[in-house]
């Protein structure tokens, strides 16, 4: 019988579904979910310089056996590099540690630039992860933090992914960090994240942790904040200061007025609460902008501000020039961010780096402190 | 073997030929064809080599490569039944056709080579991490020899098919873009380094002669009236979303060169201002670049095959197909197994001046071929005409 192209065609055909069909079946691939058993998700690193090299510390979701439980945990690894730490999870937890989707690492105070580099180049850690700071040791942050999360049932690290969206605080990621660092302005930031202990009875009862320490009462807490009360004291998150960063490692923190200061300029998110006195307002729209003039060595800082009084209501008179009011705060929190990151010798609004962009021969040579900055605020109540 | 698709050499009367492509299926494949490497690859190299002007570099070498594609499109227009064998045979006799095909496969041969090693080098240090090297080159012949054991009507419905795939992933991709507020200011200031610059150019032409594969499209295409100008939008605008990721890709690297690597998630950067919030969004990047890869690849492979064919004179797919198979193969487990060889003779000098050379001569030729038959079959009609006219006087 003479096979013709069509009957050819037809068979491979069949063949093709067949070899698909016994692939799907095949009792490997039925019992594909021990694959994934046998892999730990690793949600948040933790890293800290340590003289030796450097210190991982991964908080990890480990599948188990039993249908949809899963275990979370921590551990910590010393290595001399981050490439070496990272191969030490695989061997310290005895499954694969699959870092691709880590949603957020965390600086310790010892933690330097190269370490970031390293874990984007040499690990599966994407670009786009969440960066923090701990105030010291990252890896005790994130031990904190795991015991919190598991009090409390909360599943990952979107307290930072909210507080992104939906809060004044200026955050960042892996590849903003490096970039920002290797900008003409050499500064970068991590927002720090501290947790709020019971016992000193300083908030943290309500969700987004109501502004601790802030003269304008921020909302800084970022949502993942409860009365729940476990995990050794800790009842929530706060996320107020700012850790500013140089080539060399870390420079200093800044404080919550200085933190909102530099929120103002250099993060994308417009909302979040602003208050002065007993009148509050909801930040509705903010623009900002750097006008420079390289000529006379110049900067004006813009910020254009929607504020909506009405959501929250606390204006006791009608007398008060509410424009102004918030017009000032923010003003002043803005030149405590400059202010206080000058004395650091540091440019977190990124000044010299858009002066660089548009008049890069005038700025060639100089520092933060060669430009004359000014700040403009212009607020619409609504 | 597909009867529809001998080589001229054997192919009794070429005219006759069913067209394989339509004139929508070639303009798909110009807009794939202008995004491949040009979209994630080729800025990789041009951001390492000239810093945040890379985007600049890369809009010149896309509008060569449009250059390229006018007179391709031009020959097609000129050239609606004649294939490019049949062209250069035509006017340079069997044997100088022979060489000019020969010295196009080798050519496309070492384009193929970059292709693949690069599809490679990506999937083995972003996708499939724990797959031997050596397998996934296996695997990946395995698909090429498939797609060139059928015709360019096969190959072409294929990337009709998966045309609609990547736009969307492109869609999304801008969207995303466009979306987080990414501060593309950061491509500024330009040009600080021009002699940076002009070294970037003269070693990256490797890149160019994307559209080099279309030149086996003469003769086999369908060609409209809008067609010519159809395509030349596709291959612009596939060239300008090509240029718009390169500006992303120097704003999120243009401070900080030295981390640009095919094993970074560069596709992750798409979205890094906007944070992981949404998981592993990136992935419709890897996507789209795989797809259009892929469509790339085979496409050389197909082409390399074809043109080895025609200078043995024998139509055996089959065994050409394996035959190239064995040589690329060779080539990229022992003469580049180090991916480092490779990258030194891609920026080359030599190598690159080498392709952009052979990327206009082949276009120029099949255009200048396409012309002197076209001038020889008017005078041929005018000189029947005139002994038409001469016959029916002295009857």
């Amino acid at each position: 019988m003479k096979i013709t192209q069509r009957k050819k065609l037809i068979i491979i055909q069949a063949v093709l579904f067949v070899f698909a069909f016994v692939i799907a079946f095949m009792p490997s691939t039925a019992t594909r979910n021990r694959e994934v058993n046998r892999r730990v998700i690793v949600e948040i690193v933790g890293i800290d310089g340590t003289e030796e090299g450097v210190e991982l510390t991964a908080q990890y979701e480990m599948p188990t056996e039993s249908e949809g439980s899963t275990s979370k945990d921590e551990i910590t690894v010393k290595a001399k590099t981050v490439p070496e730490a990272a191969e030490m999870l695989n061997t310290s937890l005895g499954r694969r540690a699959e870092l691709g989707h880590c949603s957020m690492v965390i600086m310790g105070e010892g933690a330097l630039p190269e370490h970031i580099s390293a874990l984007i180049t040499a690990t599966d850690i994407t670009a786009d992860v969440y960066l923090a700071a701990a105030k010291e040791k990252a890896s005790e942050l994130v031990s904190k933090l795991t015991e919190f999360m598991k009090s409390t049932g909360a599943t990952d690290a979107d307290f930072i992914a909210y507080g992104a969206k939906k809060s004044h605080i200026a955050t960042n990621t892996l590849l903003g960090f490096l970039s920002d660092l290797g900008s003409k302005s050499e500064t970068a930031f991590a927002p720090v994240v501290e947790m709020i202990e019971a016992d000193k009875g300083s908030g943290g009862s309500g969700s987004g942790g109501g502004g601790q320490s802030g003269s304008s009462g921020s909302e800084s807490g970022g949502g993942s904040g409860g009365d729940s009360g476990g995990g050794g004291g800790d009842t929530g998150m706060k996320v107020e200061k700012l850790a500013l960063y140089g080539k060399d490692g870390r420079v200093g923190l800044l404080d919550s007025t200085a933190a909102r200061g530099v929120a103002w300029a250099s993060s994308p998110v417009g909302n979040g609460v602003i208050a002065s006195g007993d009148v509050t307002g909801r930040l509705i729209k903010k623009k900002s902008r750097i006008e420079v003039d390289g000529k006379n060595k110049a900067a004006t800082v813009k910020i254009k501000a929607s504020v909506d009084t009405h959501s929250i209501q606390d204006i006791e008179s009608g007398e008060t020039d509410l424009k102004k009011v918030f017009a000032d705060e923010i003003k002043r929190e803005l030149e405590s961010g400059y202010n206080d990151a000058l004395e650091l010798g540091k440019d977190p609004m990124f000044i010299l780096r858009e002066m660089y962009r548009y008049t890069p021969d005038a700025v060639e040579d100089s520092s933060i402190s060669d430009i004359k900055v000014r700040f403009s605020v212009d607020v619409t109540v609504k | 073997m597909n009867n529809n698709e001998k080589p001229s050499t054997v192919s009794a009367d070429t005219s006759k030929e069913v067209k394989q492509a339509s004139s929508k299926q070639l303009i798909a494949i110009i807009f794939i064809l202008a995004l491949a490497t040009k979209m994630f690859l080729q800025p990789l190299f041009l951001i390492k080599s000239a810093g945040r002007d890379a985007y600049i570099a890369l809009a010149i070498d896309g509008t060569f490569d449009l250059i390229v594609l006018v007179i391709t499109l031009f020959a097609m227009k000129l050239s609606p039944n004649r294939d490019f064998f049949e062209l250069t045979r035509c006017v340079f006799g069997k044997v100088g056709s022979r060489i000019i095909v020969g010295f196009f496969g080798l050519y496309l041969f070492f384009k193929l080579n970059v292709a693949v090693s690069e599809t490679v080098a990506f999937y083995s240090k972003n996708i499939l991490t724990d797959l031997d090297t050596t397998l996934l080159i296996l695997i990946l012949l395995l698909f090429l020899v498939g797609v060139a054991l059928h015709s360019l009507r096969a190959m072409t419905r294929l990337n009709e098919l998966l045309t609609p795939v990547i736009v969307i992933c492109l869609v999304l991709l801008i969207t995303i873009v466009a979306a987080t507020g990414f501060d593309l200011a950061n491509i500024f200031p330009t040009m600080r380094h021009p002699r940076e610059f002009g070294i970037t150019l003269s070693r990256h032409m490797t890149w160019l002669g994307d559209f080099s594969p279309l030149l086996l499209f003469l003769g086999r295409t369908e060609m409209k009236k809008s067609t010519l100008p159809l395509s030349v939008t596709a291959g612009a605008l596939g060239t300008a979303v090509s240029v718009f990721f390169s500006i992303v890709m120097c704003a999120a690297f243009g401070n900080i060169t030295s981390m640009v690597d095919a094993s970074t998630n560069l596709s992750s950067i798409l979205q890094y201002s906007l944070g992981n919030v949404y998981g592993r969004i990136d992935l419709v990047s890897e996507i789209l670049w795989s797809v259009a890869s892929f469509i790339q690849n085979a496409l050389f492979f197909y082409c390399t095959v074809r043109c080895f064919e025609y200078v043995i004179g024998k139509p055996f797919h089959l065994a050409t197909s394996l035959g190239v198979s064995v040589l690329l193969f060779t080539s990229l487990t022992v003469m580049f197994k180090d991916p480092e060889i490779l990258n030194a003779v891609i920026v080359s000098e030599i190598t690159s001046g080498l392709v952009a050379s052979f990327a206009v001569t082949m276009s120029v030729i099949a255009l200048v071929c396409a012309l002197i038959i076209k001038r020889r079959e008017t005078k041929g009609g005018q000189n029947q005409d005139k002994s038409a006219k001469a016959l029916r006087s002295s009857e």
